[in-house]
């Protein structure tokens, strides 16, 4: 599978919110407040508000709900979402992998309507960090 | 990003049910009369029943939302889910709503996919994602699929 680089997204989250076991599992959120992302084609900042709504599976892997927006340094929105997992019993390292999708208004930002991407995620000092590429 | 191959996988589609304009875009149903698929871990059929509800977006861009049940050979049953892009120069989808033979190369099908199963030989592709690159021959499509390591 070809890829190439597209961003490297950093998130700052505040205290899990653990709303508990439910019908598919525990039910956590982890509230974002902001962020930063940079790549050859875009860069900018992580609007406060988003979150990832995740869900603690019986065999122990997070299942992973994210929406977040972004904002690029000339001034376009893009509303970023991903699916994904994280199994901290992987064996080696943690799998955490998502997989982000894009919608835009501003034109110069169109091609991130029209692709599909994979996500490398690390929980970094300073909170998650997604190394995204595009899927060409 | 690394990858392997997971499995290719062929399916056939039956006749398209075309629901027509709707307000997201132009909705057709593919329903999925059969299908194989076979990799180094896994092979076996694809069940009927399975669909793929696509929508045409106002840009060009068609949206895939693929579900099927597959069948291995030694009698697991695998959930799959699959989200897909297709897009390209109108000429070639033009020749790919004709069922010509078209280069895969010439346009872009992309999907993500999840797998679910109860099976524990194959509990493995429930902790796992997955990519595939999409041929559209005339009969229905055939995708690469790669597990993302």
């Amino acid at each position: 599978m070809r890829s190439r680089p597209l961003i490297t997204l950093r998130l700052t989250t505040a205290p899990t919110q653990h709303i508990g076991p439910g019908p598919h599992g525990t039910r956590l959120t982890f509230p974002i407040t902001g962020g930063s992302f940079d790549g050859d084609r875009l860069r900018g900042t992580v609007l406060p508000g988003g979150d990832d709504w995740v869900i603690q599976r019986a065999d122990g892997v997070l299942e992973l709900d994210l929406r977040i927006t972004l904002a690029t340094d000339d001034g376009a929105l893009v509303h970023m979402t991903f699916e994904g997992i994280r199994d901290d019993a992987a064996p080696g390292s943690p799998y955490f992998r998502t997989l982000p999708r894009f919608e835009t208004a501003d034109a110069r930002y169109a091609f991130l309507n029209r692709l599909l991407a994979v996500g490398t995620g690390e929980l970094g000092a300073d909170g998650p960090v997604h190394v995204i590429e595009e899927i060409l | 990003m690394e990858s392997r191959l997971l499995m290719t996988m062929q399916v056939a589609v039956a006749g398209p049910q075309r629901i027509g304009a709707v307000p997201h875009g132009t909705r057709v149903t593919a329903p999925i009369a059969s299908g194989h698929f076979e990799g180094p871990r896994l092979r076996g059929k694809v069940l009927p029943g399975g669909g793929d509800w696509t929508l045409l977006r106002a840009d060009g861009v068609l949206e895939l939302d693929l579900r099927v049940t597959l069948e291995t050979d030694d009698g697991a049953l695998i959930h799959v889910a699959s989200f897909g892009l297709r897009h390209g120069p109108p000429d070639v989808i033009a020749a790919l709503a004709r069922g010509d033979r078209v280069d895969p190369a010439t346009y872009y099908f992309r999907t993500t996919l999840r797998f679910e199963t109860s099976h524990p030989a194959y509990g493995f592709l429930n902790r796992l994602v997955a990519v595939s690159s999409g041929d559209r021959r005339a009969a229905g499509p055939l995708y690469t699929i790669d597990e993302i390591l």
